[in-house]
């Protein structure tokens, strides 16, 4: 028996005076068949998605939350494998141009997309980084020509994207290259969703930075993981500094290992008061292991762009003007924010590891 | 809470269903709405709800006072007490901070200290728009053109989460009514909103945030080493970034809307069609054009104290339309360059050619005008200074012997085809809905399905913040 049709409306918009065609009417919906296209909608994209979902899942903060994705996701993912779906959203991902569980979009440059630097340009591994072969400066960077400019990666999660933007407007491109490599929502804690010590490893091994800036650490007040996703460190628990001592150690080690220098910038000073003891504590391992090392050196963000008292500010004082240099959530810079934070890393870098000055600009 | 979110799809789903059932029961329907217009919001934060439900009271009690008062003298003072009171809090949210950072720099540049406290104030999101409509509300019942309407539907008209934090900015007139009828439970025009949500879904989550990453920010982070084809297309591709990204957000909005029974104006119609700056403000962000047309610049006067007079009052409504999108001066210069613009046109139209051309190559020529000058104004709107704006502007005049970096082939054909889409048919987006309200429920759900999961793929992972929730 044939179901009652219901009326047809939507009629294209025209021009007043116009007649709407009628070939182009609607169909419309019972409400309740509407909620049924809503949950087949829903149910056939989760199926169609679940792998990425359970994967975001998984790459998200212990808590209640995530316990109760997986709870729900990991079914699904495996009903999804049961009957093909998986492979067939694989296949749509792959025809456009996307890897299955890779970050990134189809036309995003993916984020293993690392400068490759010649290597008539690369300097001799463990030099000290003059590039020319001599090792009489082997504890300065070494002086850029406009042939053979110098080469600066910024590392780390959205702080360093950020630095890693506006580092552009202060460093001087006829003399160096500067290569944003800031990930968002990354950091050490969980080598299970990004990997940092294999991707520093590849930033050095193809761009043969110079300069190695890194923030990162704001993504890391939670447990430590292991790259398989196995709890290694309760946070809150006398395990969980040392651990994440040495994963500091190793990154630092990684990028120094072909002569560069590292600016290891610590967090910032952060509105939101409960994040701020952790962060401290971050801080000083940071600058412990910086110390360890004459390649290494801490950048105070902290001290740097807090009010006298102590507390926070989003307000940065240059000379005589007060300028807006944080975003309203409390942790990010703004463009303005991010240039100054760039300059007073190059200024550092001046007087730790001689980089020559007229490699930046300081005005603003 | 973000439309393009797995927490938004189970609260809509949770709240269709609620929304539906409850349909015959116009009290408890409204109740249950108002809940889930403010879980919607607290979401968020969930402190800036006390701040919407200020407005709320602020507005009703304004509007009640308004309507209560008996003498023409006394209801243009209470209107203008309860006006005042709903702009406070946009002011101190909004303003609060430029005021401060400017105040204290010109007092230092004298030699004088400051005493403002420094702070930095959160923006609530969506504060611009729900204080808008509240003003709209306030002045309507002055004007007697609506009736105070009962507290819950003033509360539901403000809070109604579809338009709640980033429009459209609705009339009292235009939803209010809605609020008090029943819902045709049997006619929902799903395809028409699936349509709009995954166009919008498509604009946002793929054209948006691809040519934001791979050119526009790029090339406003670093004006000034660009090369002339990088700031060009920097430009080019910022105009498409802000269309597709609010339009998007409206399309989804007014898709939502529709889904639970009711009709939202339209914000956007193609508004890279036009063929003068007065024809772009027909077109784009419709509902606060005519907000800013008839609650500012008509009362401020309009056109009726004569030519200089009217003029006047463009650039003021245009400034102050350009601060309303933030708190910077790159903004004020964009208002004053479209009130500039528009000043301009109305002169022009008065005292220039009188006979106008109508020739497709005349036509063509003032689309082409009234862009070029409208993606102008864009760069005073993205740029984060007037330093960053005039280094840009100047890339586009020294920078051919710059190698290009970021201008490739899909950059190029997303722009273009973009643009191009502005002048495609309506009949062919007409076609293909009345297509897909043919298929059967299951059938229509796994191609609604397929199309998220390409918009998925195509994008990238994570949804970049709608650039309008700032405003």
């Amino acid at each position: 028996m044939s179901q009652p049709r219901a009326p047809e409306e939507g009629k294209p918009e025209r021009q007043a005076g116009s007649a709407a065609p009628v070939q182009y009417a609607r169909r419309l919906m019972p409400a309740g068949r509407v909620l049924i296209v809503i949950l087949v909608t829903l149910l056939a994209w989760t199926l169609l998605y679940a792998p990425t979902l359970k994967r975001a899942a998984e790459a998200s903060p212990i808590g209640a939350r995530r316990t109760v994705s997986l709870a729900l996701l990991r079914p699904i993912s495996a009903v999804s494998d049961w009957i093909g779906l998986n492979e067939l959203a694989g296949s749509i991902e792959r025809a456009v141009g996307r890897d299955q569980g890779r970050p990134g979009g189809a036309f995003v440059p993916p984020p293993e997309d690392i400068p490759l630097t010649p290597e008539e340009e690369e300097d001799p591994p463990g030099n000290g980084g003059n590039g020319d072969g001599s090792t009489a400066e082997a504890d300065s960077i070494r002086a850029p020509t406009t042939e053979r400019k110098l080469r600066v990666a910024i590392v780390g999660d959205s702080l360093a994207a950020g630095l890693g933007y506006f580092a552009e407007r202060v460093f001087l491109p006829r003399l160096v290259r500067v290569s944003g490599q800031g990930r968002i929502s990354t950091g050490l804690a969980r080598p299970d969703y990004f990997n940092w010590p294999y991707t520093m490893h590849r930033i050095v091994d193809r761009f043969d930075p110079d300069l190695v800036i890194v923030m990162l650490g704001e993504n890391d007040h939670q447990s430590l993981q292991d790259v398989h996703g196995e709890r290694e460190a309760r946070i809150g628990t006398s395990e969980w500094p040392p651990a994440y001592r040495e994963r500091v150690l190793r990154m630092m080690q990684i990028a120094t290992s072909r002569g560069a220098k590292v600016v290891w910038a610590g967090l910032p000073i952060s509105a939101d008061f409960r994040l701020r003891d952790h962060s401290k504590r971050q801080n000083e391992i940071f600058e412990f292991a910086a110390g360890i090392s004459n390649d290494v050196a801490y950048f105070d963000a902290w001290d740097r762009f807090r009010e006298p008292r102590g507390g926070y500010t989003a307000y940065f004082r240059e000379g005589k003007r007060v300028i807006l240099i944080r975003e309203g959530d409390g942790l990010h810079f703004n463009a303005i924010g991010y240039t100054i934070l760039a300059r007073e890393i190059a200024k550092l870098a001046v007087e730790e590891f001689g980089l020559s000055p007229r490699t930046f600009q300081t005005a603003i | 809470m973000l439309f393009p979110t797995v927490d938004f799809a189970i609260f809509f789903v949770l709240v269709f269903v609620g929304h539906w059932l409850l349909n015959h029961q116009s009290h408890a329907w409204k109740w249950f709405m108002i809940a889930a217009s403010y879980v919607f919001y607290a979401w968020w934060n969930w402190r800036f709800v006390f701040l919407l439900v200020g407005v709320s009271f602020l507005a009703q009690t304004g509007a009640i006072a308004v309507a209560r008062t008996r003498s023409l003298r006394a209801r243009l003072i209470v209107n203008g007490i309860a006006v005042t009171a709903l702009l406070l809090p946009l002011a101190f949210f909004k303003y609060y901070g430029f005021l401060a950072v400017n105040v204290t720099n010109v007092l230092s540049s004298l030699g004088l200290e400051s005493s403002i406290p420094l702070i930095q104030v959160v923006l609530p999101v969506g504060i611009s728009f729900f204080t808008f409509m509240a003003i709209a509300y306030v002045v309507d019942v002055y004007r007697g053109d609506f009736e105070v309407a009962s507290w819950t539907d003033a509360f539901l008209y403000l809070s109604f989460f579809p338009h709640l934090v980033a429009g459209p900015i609705v009339r009292p007139n235009e939803l209010i009514p809605q609020l008090r009828e029943r819902r045709d439970e049997r006619h929902v025009d799903v395809a028409g909103a699936a349509w709009l949500i995954l166009g919008g879904l498509f604009k946002k989550m793929v054209v948006s945030s691809y040519l934001a990453a791979q050119i526009v920010d790029p090339v406003f982070g670093d004006p000034a080493q660009r090369s002339a084809p990088d700031a060009l297309f920097g430009i080019l591709g910022y105009a498409i970034v802000i269309y597709a990204d609010f339009s998007g957000y409206t399309d989804i909005a007014i898709g939502i809307a529709k889904l639970l029974g009711f009709q939202f104006p339209r914000n956007f119609d193609r508004p890279y069609t036009a063929s003068s700056i007065q024809d772009f403000w027909r077109r784009w962000h419709m509902t606060l054009s005519r907000w800013l047309r008839d609650y500012l610049y008509i009362p401020l006067g309009g056109n009726r104290g004569g030519e200089r007079r009217t003029y006047v009052n463009i650039l003021i409504t245009m400034i102050l339309g350009g601060l309303w999108h933030g708190a910077a001066w790159t903004f004020v210069l964009w208002g004053a360059y479209h009130g500039g613009l528009l000043t301009a046109h109305r002169w022009r139209a008065r005292h220039g050619a009188k006979e106008t051309r109508e020739g497709w190559l005349d036509v063509l020529r003032q689309r082409a005008a009234t862009f070029a000058l409208v993606c102008v104004g864009w760069v005073f709107f993205r740029a984060d200074s007037m330093e960053t704006a005039f280094a840009l502007l100047r890339r586009l005049i020294t920078g051919w012997w710059t190698p290009s970096e970021s201008v490739t082939p899909l950059v190029v054909v997303t722009i273009i085809g973009m643009l191009a889409l502005q002048f495609w048919p309506r009949g062919f987006g007409l076609w293909l809905q009345s297509g897909l309200s043919r298929l059967k429920p299951a059938p229509l759900g796994i191609v609604l399905a397929l199309a998220m999961l390409l918009i998925v793929i195509l994008g990238p992972s994570g949804v970049a913040p709608f650039i309008y929730f700032q405003f």
